[in-house]
């Protein structure tokens, strides 16, 4: 369990993931947890992989602390939906539904490595701040504009600049609903959203998925508690794991290359998008 | 660098300490649990005894694993809520009220789910 434990808190601070993906396998074929305990497990887990690389990734200015708290305001809330609905929607559909977003998010990413470079440094073409000529008289879609263009340069680092804002409120929102249902810690859909669709450097997008997990693991993580599915025995080795994998993996991670990078992502998209695919047909 | 970013900085410099402080005061406390584990020959499948707060603290006055892996475990949960109350309040401080509302709706929602899954069971 310390073994399992640290390999995922290495990978999920890399990839700005909470390790679930490799824990609930872990737990639940090599120690034969059942499900929901392994899960509960799991969201202690992601809690530590969070706060462990969240913690250096701020010390070190790497997370954007504002862009990961408004996203996290939707994924909470959508988090908070898909907690109320999770009982009336057959799990194999979701499941199934869920296969193919990884899928197109994988290709998306792949497709994106062969292009030109980071979309962090395409030009900025954004559906919702585009600049509205300041004119003599002013609309109030115009006053809007100006207002969604100060929001995004608020959210936006020093080196790069966040778009796409309404998009990804929307992806937010569906990642909250999606890690209430299926019991996944979100950053697998947060990473691609926030690099692929708002800009957002593949470093600075894993470092501000790290913060955001944390709050969203922590929301269930009582729940769990609540109804008496953590095992302190269990939870207890695997936390200490992932905490001495997480901590070593956000002090490494600015060394490592991005291309290596960005290709563990995809390979981890694919292979949850294959589990995926097998639970909805099985 | 402007002084409004230095101020940043320094606020989410401050912040990522703090995170990493109570994370390793609540792995510290696991530690200390699964040392007392292996010590006692105790297997993590062996089954751990439910949360009872006031259990917890017998357990910790009688130096038994399951009082420390409990409180660490509370301290690990514990750790992102304080960190969405410690931005809200240096949001506060910093100035910057919509990021203060941003972190305090997110602590209501936590709370209305908390709230809802408790009422429905």
């Amino acid at each position: 369990m310390l073994v399992g434990g640290a390999a995922a808190g290495v990978f999920g601070s890399l990839l700005g993931l909470g390790g679930g993906v490799l824990i609930v396998p872990l737990l639940t074929l090599g120690f034969g947890l059942d499900l929901r305990a392994a899960v509960g497990v799991s969201l202690v887990a992601v809690i530590v992989t969070s706060s462990a690389s969240a913690g250096v990734y701020l010390e070190r200015n790497i997370a954007n602390l504002r862009l990961g708290m408004t996203l996290e305001l939707f994924t909470a809330m959508g988090a908070l939906v898909g907690g109320l609905v999770a009982f009336l929607i057959e799990e194999r559909v979701l499941a199934f539904l869920f296969a193919i977003l990884l899928g197109y998010v994988a290709v998306s990413m792949i497709r994106s490595r062969a292009g030109t470079a980071d979309p962090a440094d395409a030009p900025i073409e954004d559906d919702d701040a585009e600049a509205a000529p300041a004119t003599e008289s002013e609309s109030p879609l115009d006053e809007l504009d100006r207002h969604r263009s100060r929001i995004l340069r608020r959210l936006s680092g020093d080196d790069y600049e966040v778009r796409n804002l309404g998009r990804a409120v929307v992806g937010s929102t569906g990642a909250g609903v999606l890690s209430a249902l299926l019991g996944i810690g979100g950053g697998i859909i947060k990473v691609p959203l926030m690099h692929l669709a708002m800009g957002v450097p593949i470093r600075v997008a894993t470092a501000t998925s790290n913060l955001m997990i944390g709050i969203t693991a922590s929301a269930s993580a009582v729940i769990y508690l609540l109804r008496g599915e953590i095992d302190p025995f269990v939870a207890g080795p695997t936390a200490i794991g992932v905490f001495v994998g997480a901590s070593f993996g956000s002090r490494v991670a600015h060394r490592i290359d991005l291309k290596i990078l960005r290709a563990l992502f995809v390979a981890v998209l694919l292979y949850t998008a294959a589990q995926m695919l097998l639970k909805a047909l099985s | 660098m402007t002084e409004r970013n230095r101020v940043v900085r320094r606020f989410e410099w401050r912040l990522g300490r703090l995170l990493i402080a109570a994370t390793y005061i609540a792995t510290t406390l696991l530690g200390i649990g699964v040392v007392q584990m292996l010590l006692a020959g105790i297997s993590p499948l062996a089954g751990g005894p439910e949360l009872d707060l006031g259990r917890v603290v017998a357990d910790l006055l009688a130096l038994a694993p399951a009082g420390f892996l409990w409180l660490g475990l509370l301290a690990v949960i514990a750790t992102p809520v304080s960190r969405v109350i410690g931005a809200a309040v240096g949001f506060i401080r910093g100035g910057e009220p919509v990021m203060a509302l941003v972190a305090g709706a997110i602590l209501l929602v936590i709370a209305a789910g908390v709230v809802s899954a408790v009422a429905t069971g």
